[in-house]
């Protein structure tokens, strides 16, 4: 353990120190000394981008007050490893954070190939710095195995007018000027100097993939990521994933196309840009998004102005999606998408010719939806009259976008009552409490909310679970909302007159969007604090200590995420997702 | 009703002056009288095992070897009433399992009574818990509601070691024990058969001792008890004021004179004390009724649990072959064997899942009879099951992770080398009990062995506790 700590510090350290080398220059792109077999490469072009993120002070008081920080501040080895650092820094004679630049600055290449190999390549800004951590390290490394006995440890030998080292086990590594070749084995290190002792060979940069990759990337990223699909696809929990998707209609219709892009694909392409507190990541694939006789056509927005609409938003909010899918498209192609009739299938169709009884589903249920959907999560306000259970859950909602509102509604109350009876009557043989209906008006909108009597004498401080459900049904304009309370119904029915007093703009080439608000997601967590450390200790068999420590980790650092917004469509009939991650550093 | 023909398994082990000669009755006074040490049947390692594994759910090395520094007497003492803070500890779990109930979730209550029976400072409780559950075996798959199923688990707990007396009182009062038997409505006009034969039949007397009479009237009396929303409620209108027989005695019963008419049969103390000594010394065999005569009739008194109990497990019979590795340790025993052995703490919600599927699912006994335990745990498809759940459990990796480290635990308890290392663990899981050869070889195997000590550890450790030995208690 200390000795690896050693070498990542001195590895640290290589990259840190170095007066511009002048070598940087005469060296060509690092991944022509890659091998076209690699499946897995990451590029960090813009190191200086990252390292300003990892060093600016607010992310490092942030880091420094996360408990997990402290509490490994405090081990010994925390202590021996700050030692290292600072035996570094006097001897490099720079501050680390300084060293680190000079070290990586240049730019930073990871590569494994399917066989296991793995391959560093580091650019340092001054080679000088470079060479004097390496003979730190080389003298420590001797050093080391002197005293264990094992002399021929450290070992090198010339090849290609380059001098391999090893310091022990499979590692090999070289220095070429300003740059460092680290390999998990000397094979792997001679390949790369094979390649590079051939300019004219066959590497990574030539392969059409790589390049149709690193074009479909658009703009200059701070780092970038290239995946050779072909042989992930053949790992068998990848292709069970593939697979299975396809005969689950909620996946299949929650991943709309991903899951067929994917399988059509033979490369992905992530790059990463940072610009102040916001990470952004963008991941293309160069499968076909689908065209109209695609099976995952149903969220494929036809026209260009049709597309999903933004995310609505209400109080307590913490998460929302908005997703384009055409249900009368996905319905009427299951016997496609599904040729194999599930048992989960055939309950959802029975269900529904229950509560639709005498309609065809597809014409005359799902026909009358558009394809745009949105979903919202909120933390709940909890009545005080009625109390709070000990396990909150959050609301959630549907709300979707009717053909024929005015005709509709009426159909889906009456579906709406047969469920809640259903509910009652399955509650009723139980001999448990069913639901009450009631027809409340919020902002002149009359809508319905079932609910369950509060007992009298409860503890309104742990009231039993089924408190955290008002079901709720309500027509606002064009949109049908499906609430699991009240309250959310509210909001959302003041959310959309919002909107609606306005024309809400599709978002273009984009059929999913999916906003995590960290605020929201930290206080309902929070919320459930308690009950997270119980439900971890169970799940990982952690003592309570260990199950804090776990949980309050998870929300320091959520404290530190303002918010996430996934989207996923397609530009120039690729299909494309990007994240974006905006931090909240004090 | 059993053949006078209880012997002592012969098993080559010489016994002391006074014991019965292989093939001969067992005397009941030598048998119940306590065990005491002597140079042929010294107080050892096997035979603390023995006493954990049958009082406890297994020990951990420090209790061995503090067993063996305290002797038998001491030892029985501290596992039937512990120093530690026994209070404290049931406090802070009732408080973890009340939140699991109020979540209606069973699988949580589950994992958290595994949880407690592995770091619990009074084992001996947990086991007898068990016991009871089995005995009064209400299935939430009936009940589905944890909120009762966590008390009355909660109530079983508080009886455990107490009178049966005052269990009986309060299981014929419980809601789960009424959902549980298809009796949430004792009307009158339609008296519900089905708790009164199971609380006659099964949970005192035995089958055999009561007419049909008897238990239509036992029936009678319970009328007027219902469960509505999850509550327990007597509705006076409901109850059948008429005169009833039951079991010899006329008048107007309620459900509280037929238990306290049952307490007074003689066949509830034969049937808990046959079922104690078939939970607690040997299954292998029917007991007789003289060697139980005297267990009988000294419970049939004040049905003191604790007092039975203890009488068991001081008992010259308890240490003796006639008890030794002649249980079949059920799921819960096998996994918690091994967890306890090792000091470790593993994800009790897994743990619960791969119980079940062994056929030991905690808050669901098969049926009203419990599980049938003894060889129906043990077929071809749950020996490989509990191999594989052995393999999960020291593997090192998912679904259990690395909570269970062989090698740490010998290296804690002074034997970091190979050899040493796998004696610790031989000791540790089977006292010995191992054929010479097949020790030799494991052992010659680890030390052999190249590569990483904790895995070879891991490994060994595997194929120590899926030894046949192991399954049994």
């Amino acid at each position: 353990m200390h000795r690896k700590m050693v070498w990542a510090c001195g590895l640290v350290l290589l990259m840190v120190i170095c007066p511009r080398a002048s070598a940087a220059d005469s060296l060509p792109p690092a991944n022509r000394w890659i091998s076209p077999e690699a499946i897995f490469v990451v590029e960090v072009s813009q190191p200086e981008a990252l390292l300003d993120l990892a060093f600016d002070p607010k992310m490092i008081e942030a880091v420094a007050s996360l408990p997990a920080y402290q509490k490994q501040a405090e081990q010994p080895g925390f202590r021996q490893f700050l030692q290292v650092v600072r035996f570094l820094e006097m001897t490099l004679d720079t501050p680390w954070p300084t060293g680190v630049r000079k070290l990586v600055g240049g730019g930073v290449t990871l590569a494994a190939s399917a066989d296991g190999g793995a391959l560093l390549i580091v650019d340092a800004q001054d080679a000088q710095m470079l060479q004097r951590l390496h003979e730190i390290l080389l003298g420590f490394a001797k050093n080391q195995a002197e005293k264990q006995e094992q002399p021929g440890r450290v070992a090198s030998e010339e090849y290609r007018g380059a001098t391999c080292w090893t310091f022990g086990g499979d590692e090999a590594h070289a220095i070429l000027g300003n740059r460092l070749l680290l390999a998990n084995r000397s094979e792997v290190l001679k390949a790369a100097l094979d390649l590079r002792a051939k300019p004219d060979g066959q590497s990574l940069a030539s392969s059409p993939a790589y390049q149709n990759a690193r074009a479909a990337l658009s703009g200059d990223m701070v780092a970038s990521a290239f995946v050779n699909l072909q042989p992930l696809k053949q790992h068998p929990p990848v292709k069970d994933l593939l697979t299975q998707s396809s005969s689950n209609p909620l996946a299949t219709l929650l991943l709309a196309g991903v899951t067929e892009a994917l399988r059509d694909s033979s490369w992905l392409a992530v790059g990463l840009d940072v610009e102040e507190d916001t990470l952004s990541l963008s991941a293309v694939v160069d499968g076909k998004a689908g065209g109209e006789n695609s099976p995952a056509a149903f969220a494929l927005p036809s026209r260009d102005a049709e597309g999903a609409l933004p995310n609505l938003a209400v109080p307590r909010r913490i998460a929302a999606a908005s997703l384009y899918r055409d249900l009368h498209r996905f319905y009427a192609a299951k016997d496609d998408l599904f040729p194999e009739r599930t048992s989960g299938l055939i309950f959802f169709e029975n269900m529904m010719g229950i509560f639709f009884s005498g309609m065809d589903l597809t014409e005359e249920v799902f026909g009358e939806t558009r394809p745009e959907i949105r979903v919202v999560v909120a933390e709940q306000d909890y009545d005080s009259a009625v109390g709070t259970p000990q396990v909150q859950f959050p609301a959630f909602a549907a709300v979707f976008h009717l053909e024929r509102p005015a005709e509709f509604a009426e159909v889906v109350e009456e579906a709406w009552q047969k469920a809640v009876g259903l509910i009652n009557f399955t509650r009723g043989q139980q001999a448990q409490p069913g639901l009450i209906i009631d027809r409340p008006v919020h902002s002149g909108t009359k809508f319905t909310v079932a609910y369950f009597r509060s007992p009298k004498d409860a503890d309104r401080t742990n009231v039993d679970a089924r408190f955290n459900f008002r079901p709720a049904l309500a027509t606002e304009g064009e949109y049908l909302i499906f609430s699991s309370t009240e309250g959310l119904a509210g909001d959302l029915i003041d959310a959309l007159k919002k909107e609606q007093a306005g024309t809400p703009k599709p978002l273009a080439e984009t059929h999913s969007l999916v906003e995590l608000d960290g605020a929201g997601l930290l206080s309902i967590l929070a919320a459930n604090r308690e009950n997270l450390i119980r439900q971890n200790m169970l799940e990982e068999g952690n003592t309570q200590a260990e199950a804090e420590t776990q949980i309050d980790l998870i929300l320091a650092v959520l404290k530190y995420l303002d918010e996430a917004k996934l989207s996923v469509g397609s530009r120039e009939g690729r299909p494309q997702a990007n994240l974006k991650l905006k931090l909240d550093l004090p | 009703m059993f053949a006078d023909n209880r012997t002592v398994p012969d098993q080559g082990r010489s016994e002391p002056p006074g014991t019965p000669d292989a093939g001969r009755p067992i005397d009941p006074d030598w048998a119940w009288a306590p065990y005491k040490p002597d140079t042929q049947r010294p107080w050892d390692l096997r035979r603390a095992g023995h006493l954990f594994r049958r009082a406890a759910f297994g020990a951990d090395w420090g209790q061995l070897q503090q067993a063996l520094a305290d002797g038998p007497q001491r030892t029985v003492d501290r596992l039937l009433r512990p120093d530690a803070d026994v209070e404290a500890f049931h406090r802070t779990y009732d408080e973890y399992e009340a939140s699991t109930a109020g979540s209606d979730s069973a699988d949580g209550l589950r994992a958290w009574w595994l949880r407690r029976m592995m770091q619990t400072p009074h084992p001996l409780l947990e086991k007898m818990t068990l016991f009871w559950h089995d005995h009064f075996a209400i299935s939430n798959a009936r009940v589905k509601n944890a909120l009762l199923m966590h008390k009355h688990v909660q109530s079983l707990r508080s009886h455990a070691l107490g009178r049966f007396a005052p269990l009986l009182q309060s299981v014929s009062r419980d809601p789960a024990v009424l959902l549980g038997l298809e009796a949430a409505a004792n009307r009158k006009a339609q008296p519900n058969e089905q708790p009164a034969r199971t609380i006659v039949e099964v949970y005192s007397l035995g089958p055999g001792h009561a007419t049909e009479e008897d238990l239509r009237s036992a029936a009678r009396a319970f009328t007027g008890w219902f469960v509505l929303r999850g509550q327990l409620r007597y509705i006076e209108r409901e109850h059948d004021t008429g005169t009833k027989r039951f079991l010899g005695e006329e008048g107007d019963f309620d459900a509280d004179a037929v238990v306290r008419i049952l307490l007074g049969q003689p066949a509830v103390s034969r049937l808990l004390v046959r079922k104690l000594y078939r939970w607690l010394i040997c299954e292998t065999e029917e007991s007789d009724d003289a060697l139980l005569a005297p267990l009988v009739e000294s419970f049939r008194k004040d049905y003191d649990v604790a007092t039975l109990v203890e009488t068991m497990l001081r008992s010259n019979l308890f240490f003796s072959p006639a008890a030794y590795r002649q249980r079949i340790k059920s799921p819960v025993e096998f996994a918690l064997g091994i967890v306890r052995g090792l000091e470790g703490m593993v994800s009790t919600t897994q743990l619960g899942q791969d119980l079940a599927a062994l056929g030991e699912n905690l808050y669901h006994p098969p049926t009203v009879r419990g599980w049938r335990g003894g060889q129906y745990w043990i077929n071809r498809a749950t020996l490989i099951g509990r191999s594989n759940l052995a393999g999960a459990l020291l593997s090192g990796s998912e679904p259990y992770g690395d909570k269970l480290d062989p090698a740490a635990i010998a290296k804690k308890h002074g034997f970091p080398d190979p050899e040493p290392a796998g004696r610790f663990l031989l000791d540790l899981f089977l006292q010995g009990d191992v054929e010479a050869d097949v020790g030799d070889r494991l052992l010659r195997d680890v030390a052999a062995a190249g590569g990483d000590l904790s895995r070879r550890l891991r490994r060994l450790a595997g194929t120590i506790v899926t030894l046949p030995e192991f399954h049994l208690a």
